[in-house]
């Protein structure tokens, strides 16, 4: 026990707590809104169009995550604006995105001379090394975005659920739209810090369809992912340090077993309930 | 005195460079009840769109001669993502708009009046229930009340009686015989059968727009109007219109 106590000692160890989770909190704001809207696919081509990003600014010596940032929100207004003209295949659209991003990263990371030794770091993520400069850009930008949803929670869910009626009603519909796309490909860059681009996607939904088990409704789904997403990546962190194994895999896989294990007591509960007045009514 | 509330001239319309609606016109005055009808892709819901101002108008122009008026509109509810996580209490309260640019929350009045018009629509037992869970008459309901909630002087259904069942369908009909006498109503559908009762005037869209200024309308003259419907879609009861017809 005095052994799970001090490695709150360490400052890395704190910092990789306190980053997981304002990480939750911010992945389960945004997570909410793509799984609402069915955009997961999307976000998953802003994620891996980022890495194009990461090996041109390497290359050019810049500070990777700007250049991944970047690239993501270039990639995100661009999906917008091509699923709002709707003549081209969206999905198509996004899968080209999405490796053409990966390809650039690749062909950049290479033609760095020497070596790169962050690479590792942005494709799985290592949340035990993160800053504390990094920690207060993270928790800046979770705190933005929570304004955000909180002053424009009515347009924001409106203008995800029915663009056409909020078009009639006045909203700006394009502005939400687009503000969105940009909040979505920077709190994906912001993550990328913690689970890495391969992982990153899944923090934005698996604590939200966790949640949905329990409600359907937006408002009351954000808090509960973010609790899954907190408990998550926690329990995540402490065993991938007692089992000395990656930090962002072992949320994942974490975070996938909760859903399951969730899952598996919602239903035993509803079969439980169903038969209940059941055997009632037939006694 | 006798102006209309949206005057629709010679408008086409359609999707990106498709046509789907030519040259068609239309006067929409104030107690207006029109049916809508026409067959699949003739351009029902194009003409309804353009009115909102949410599909492009190629050529024409469509005025409102009294003033932009409030419009409440009611979507196919097939178009519409069931699952999204809305509750029936957030999508009515969709329909108000914000008074506070930058805050846009609802105003507690505004608040209460949700909670009065989910009453008087029988909803409240269900307003903390998300869009998903309901039926789909009281799905249609829902939508209707938030098309409603803010006293539109045009109101405009698209398809409303889809997915319900026949003692909804006679409840609809009621509130709508009812608003009328507050609003304009234009009903597109593509069952005259049921909508000829209720509606005062018919439209009939085929790419090109027929007037028919009477809700009496026969295979014969929807022939000339080159506006195929199936009149005989109704079970038990074929050629319902035109017995009605011919009654009068």
């Amino acid at each position: 026990m005095s052994e799970f106590f001090s490695i709150f000692e360490y400052a890395f160890f704190r910092n990789a707590i306190a980053s997981a989770l304002l990480t939750s909190v911010l992945a389960a704001m945004v997570g909410t809104y793509i799984v609402s809207r069915k955009i997961v696919f999307i976000s998953g081509g802003i994620t891996h169009a980022s890495f194009g990003g990461i090996g041109m600014a390497y290359f050019l010596g810049l500070n990777p995550f700007l250049g991944a940032a970047i690239f993501a929100v270039f990639s995100a207004t661009g999906i917008e604006w091509i699923s709002k003209k709707g003549n081209v295949r969206e999905d198509s659209a996004i899968a080209i995105l999405w490796s053409l991003g990966m390809a650039v990263g690749i062909i950049f990371v290479f033609m760095t001379p020497g070596y790169t030794p962050d690479l590792m770091t942005f494709l799985f993520g290592n949340i035990l090394s993160v800053t504390m400069a990094e920690l207060i850009l993270l928790a800046a930008f979770c705190l933005l975005t929570a304004l955000f949803f909180w002053i424009f929670y009515r347009p924001l869910l409106h203008t995800a659920f029915d663009p056409e009626f909020s078009q009639i009603m006045g909203i700006p519909v394009a502005f939400f739209r687009y503000a969105m796309a940009v909040i979505i490909a920077l709190s994906i860059v912001i993550s990328i810090r913690a689970v890495g681009i391969i992982l990153v996607l899944s923090l934005f939904t698996i604590p939200q369809i966790t949640a949905m088990l329990f409600t359907r409704d937006f408002r009351k789904i954000i808090p509960l992912a973010a609790f899954w997403a907190a408990l998550g990546s926690v329990m995540g962190i402490f065993l991938s340090y007692f089992l000395n194994i990656p930090a962002g895999a072992t949320i994942i896989c974490y975070l996938t077993l909760q859903f399951l294990l969730v899952k598996l007591f919602v239903i035993s509960k509803d079969a439980l309930k169903r038969q209940g007045p059941g055997k009632v009514h037939k006694g | 005195m006798n102006q209309p509330l949206v005057k629709i001239e010679h408008i086409s319309s359609g999707y990106f460079s498709e046509t789907v609606l030519k040259d068609a016109s239309l006067n929409i005055y104030p107690n207006d009840f029109i049916g809508i009808i026409g067959p699949n892709g003739g351009g029902k819901t194009t003409l309804v769109k353009t009115i909102l101002g949410i599909q492009p108008l190629f050529t024409g122009k469509i005025t409102f001669p009294l003033g932009r008026p409030a419009m409440g509109y009611l979507p196919q509810i097939s178009q519409i993502d069931k699952s999204f996580p809305i509750t029936v209490r957030e999508l009515v309260g969709s329909g108000l708009g914000a008074k506070r640019k930058w805050f846009p929350h609802l105003l507690k009045s505004q608040k209460t009046q949700v909670e009065k018009l989910l009453g008087e629509a029988g909803l409240l037992p269900l307003a903390s229930r998300p869009i998903g869970e309901l039926s789909g008459g009281q799905i249609q309901k829902a939508f209707l009340c938030r098309a409603i909630i803010n006293n539109p002087s045009l109101l405009i259904l698209d398809e409303p009686n889809t997915f319900v069942d026949k003692s909804f369908e006679k409840e609809l009909y009621r509130w709508l015989e009812e608003l009328n006498r507050k609003m304009a109503i234009l009903l597109v559908s593509h069952d005259i059968g049921t909508i000829s009762p209720m509606v005062k005037t018919i439209a009939c869209v085929n790419v090109n727009l027929h007037y028919h200024p009477s809700n009496q309308i026969t295979e014969d003259i929807l022939k000339v109007y080159n506006c195929p419907v199936d009149l005989i879609a109704h079970g038990s009861v074929p050629h319902r219109v035109l017995k009605e017809h011919d009654h009068e």
